[in-house]
């Protein structure tokens, strides 16, 4: 929760910063997103060992695969080198449609993670609000690049998101959320991945640190 | 139905020999995991299991999450034995490898668990490269400096990766390491080691979502021998506060005493003479008071001391009259014998006696000043120098000091028998002796006679003028004889004029007909006044308390200078000497033991 709102206030800083002086440099508001995702991405591995650690064996089986997230529609690079090829208004509009697509997902989850039946239920509910203070402040911030790059903001992919609830029992409602975690756990390395891509790309002028 | 049996038997007659024999299928292999050193490429590794006795071939397959097609592994060979290279173009990020191990051999074969495996979770660098450790010596203490390498195969110019490194340091024979974080540096400064010892150095590194590559290789590295810097500036400090320390001690030492002055001044403690405190201590107050009162005391000669008392200075020499009083006493404590220069004098002689100036006078008085050696006269009183008219007030300049003076007996045995105070007039006696005879001027009575109205002080203040009067011991001074005491005034002085050589003090009035009579009665209780010169010499003193004129005689006195009756004077000349006993001291009202009253007085003409 602190983590959240720190850089929920970091990024606020980042915004008034930028609208006073405009003098935050691209390579700075970079740095600040690429901080803001690896702690996204860090908070949803944190969930999905607390997850693994007492979950049923059947509902291993039943796990839906993992092509059936609702972003896997995204195109998106897939390794290196295609990554490497890619322009960098195109990374940055993949990482914010990804993210963009979470906002929903992460609203049911945290809404769900209440009444899971899990003897971490707490801890989960916590880091998953975090999450979702964590998403916001991404968003926000990246608002700020794309500005600050000049890039259109209108190539966004939508990515809906249909799921009203996990399920109907509360197995299935564990499985579903685990599922719905692991999906968000793989696209939030996706966008941190391609943040970092960024960075690295416009801090040219800083060899020692790419 | 009858081959179908005979395939049976004939299989369970192999299996039994296979098994006599030992070999079987092979044990199902186990994936035991799967790494990616760059996210670009990766590896798995597989754990065989028994083999069966037989030859056995191992076989990895896998197969995309979004895919049905099953691949088989590309490169065996690559990552060594029991193992399945993925190359960049069959590595996919973002998507699960579904990965099986299969095992055959002759008689079967066994396939592993599946594994599904994404290749961003499983990224762990190589281990950096090219570490060096070197000692660098600046301005400050000596300290290590690392730097190493990323590993080759990681790709953080692009961003692709990103790396965190950590180094860890040791002796030889520490148990622990010491471990720092160098972030996302590559070099890294190491303080605070010991000089002197050989260190080991490892680096490792991670990415940002992955796991820690390997330690290095141990690279060492050793201190130098050096004094650490902080070591040898408390050494300086220690030094230079000792230095400071002698040097306060030596200092202190040397001016020791005016520093306890400064820091201690001496308080002096009151003393009073006779004066018993442990008396006072009992609580009986008349004892205490009883104890003061010492026969004899005061002296009937050193009467001068307690004139101390009444000393009315006007300007600002008193200083000097209170230092010349001191001085005097002090002398006159030491020499007893009349000879000596500084007793024995009158008031013109006696510094201490600061009347009206003993200005150049006669040229016989200044013969009879010079036998006395001292002549502060001129310099003790600054008496105006209105001194024309004998009668004439005191010099109406406020620099006229008075003193009312004390006519102590030529005895010099008197002179010191009350060592309390000291008298600042315990010369007057000496100087009676001292002094040549003169005749007593008729002045005198009119001092003692007529200048000492009831209601006056018991001394009268010899004008100014009397500077003159001093200069000329005796009879030049006619016309001051013939000065008119002046009108009571709230302090009477006598003021000895001059100690003529046959030890006859001649006082004259200091007298201010401007002066109004004030306090009178103040003023009794101060002083006592002369009434009357008896016979025997002896100054008849005038205790008024309330207007009442007590005369109280002391026969103690031996000598007087009987020059009274010897001279003409227009008035009897009354010796007036009265000693008060013990008994007759009277506690004033204003609680003041009057020693004035117990002084006895003389007058000699």
């Amino acid at each position: 929760m602190a983590q959240g709102s720190r850089q929920y206030f970091a990024v606020a800083i980042l915004m008034c910063a930028f609208v006073s002086i405009n003098g935050v440099g691209l390579n700075d508001l970079l740095d600040r997103a690429s901080q803001l995702s690896d702690k996204l991405h860090y908070l949803s591995t944190s969930l999905t060992n607390d997850l693994d650690s007492h979950f049923p064996p059947i509902g291993r089986g039943m796990m839906p695969r993992p092509s059936l997230c609702h972003t896997s529609s995204l195109q998106i690079p897939n390794d290196k080198d295609q990554a490497m090829k890619v322009p960098e208004d195109e990374l940055l509009s993949l990482a914010r449609s990804l993210l963009l697509a979470w906002s929903d997902p992460l609203a049911l989850l945290s809404s769900e993670a209440s009444s899971l039946a899990h003897p971490e239920r707490n801890t989960i509910n916590s880091k998953t609000k975090e999450l979702q203070d964590n998403i916001n402040s991404l968003g926000a911030g990246l608002e700020h690049v794309v500005h600050k790059m000049g890039s259109s903001s209108d190539n966004l992919s939508t990515l809906p998101f249909n799921g009203n609830n996990l399920g109907q029992d509360k197995t299935s409602r564990l499985v579903n959320f685990h599922f719905l975690l692991s999906c968000f756990r793989r696209d939030s390395h996706k966008i941190d991945s391609f943040l970092k891509v960024l960075r690295c790309r416009a801090a040219k002028k800083r060899p020692d640190m790419c | 139905m009858r081959i179908s049996a005979a395939v049976l038997i004939l299989t369970l007659i192999a299996d039994l020999i296979s098994q006599a024999a030992g070999v079987s299928p092979p044990g199902k292999p186990r994936l035991t995991s799967c790494r990616s050193p760059e996210k670009e490429t990766f590896t798995c590794w597989w754990e065989p299991g028994d083999d069966g006795g037989l030859p056995t071939t191992y076989a990895l397959y896998y197969r995309l999450e979004n895919t049905e097609t099953v691949k088989e592994c590309p490169d065996y060979k690559t990552a060594g034995e029991n193992s399945c290279f993925f190359d960049k173009n069959a590595t996919s990020l973002w998507v699960n490898y579904n990965i099986t191990v299969v095992a055959t051999n002759a008689l079967g074969r066994n396939i592993s668990e599946p594994v599904e495996v994404d290749v961003v979770y499983i990224v762990q660098p190589n281990t950096p490269e090219n570490v060096k450790a070197v000692v660098i010596h600046e301005d400050r203490d000596p300290f290590v400096k690392v730097s190493w390498d990323k590993p080759r195969t990681a790709d953080t110019r692009s961003g692709w990766i990103t790396l965190h490194y950590q180094l860890r340091v040791k002796q030889e024979e520490d148990k622990e390491w010491v471990e720092y974080d160098a972030e996302r540096q590559k070099n890294y400064n190491v303080f605070s080691l010991h000089s002197d010892r050989e260190y080991m150095v490892q680096v490792r590194c991670k990415p940002d979502h992955g796991f820690w590559s390997e330690w290095t290789q141990t690279t060492y590295v050793k201190m130098p021998n050096y004094i650490p810097r902080e070591r040898s500036l408390w050494i300086m400090i220690t030094i230079f506060s000792v230095f400071i320390v002698f040097i306060l001690t030596w200092m202190l030492k040397v001016k020791h005493n005016s520093v306890k002055l400064c820091l201690l001044p001496p308080v002096p403690g009151p003393k009073i003479k006779g004066f018993d405190k442990q008396l006072l201590k009992s609580g009986k107050s008349e004892e205490v008071f009883n104890s003061l009162v010492i026969p004899g005391f005061p002296p009937t000669t050193d009467y001068d001391d307690l004139l101390v008392e009444y000393l009315e200075v006007y300007d600002n020499e008193e200083q000097e009259l209170v230092l010349d009083g001191k001085d005097l006493s002090e002398d006159s404590m030491k020499s007893k014998s009349p000879s000596d220069s500084d007793s024995g004098r009158g008031s013109c002689d006696s510094r201490t006696l600061l009347l009206d100036k003993c200005m150049e006078g006669s040229g016989n008085d200044q013969h009879n000043y010079s036998q006395h050696g001292e002549t502060s006269w001129a310099s003790s009183s600054e008496c105006s120098e209105s001194q024309g008219s004998p009668g004439s007030p005191e010099s109406t300049d406020g620099r006229m000091k008075t003193w009312p003076v004390v006519f102590s007996s030529p005895q010099p045995h008197h002179h010191y028998q009350v060592g309390a105070t000291k008298p600042a007039y315990h010369s007057v006696p000496e100087i009676l002796k001292h002094s040549p005879s003169h005749a007593i001027p008729s002045n005198y009575h009119q001092l003692y006679l007529q200048d000492i109205p009831p209601q006056e002080g018991r001394f009268t203040k010899p004008p100014c003028r009397h500077s003159q009067s001093y200069n000329q011991f005796n009879m030049d001074n006619v016309d001051i004889s013939e000065a008119g005491v002046p009108p009571s005034r709230s302090l009477e002085y006598v003021e000895v004029q001059r100690v003529n050589p046959e030890n006859i003090l001649l006082l004259r009035p200091l007298s201010d007909p401007n002066r109004e009579p004030e306090g009178s009665d103040r003023i009794d209780e101060d002083y006592s006044k002369v009434k009357e010169v008896t016979s025997n010499n002896t100054l008849l003193l005038q205790r008024e308390t309330s207007h009442q004129v007590v005369n109280d005689y002391s026969q103690d006195f031996e000598s007087y200078a009987d020059q009274c009756t010897a001279q003409q004077t227009p008035h009897p000349c009354k010796p007036v000497m009265t000693q008060l006993h013990s008994q007759d001291m009277r506690v004033m009202g204003n609680g003041y033991v009057d020693t004035t009253v117990l002084m006895p007085l003389y007058k000699q003409f």
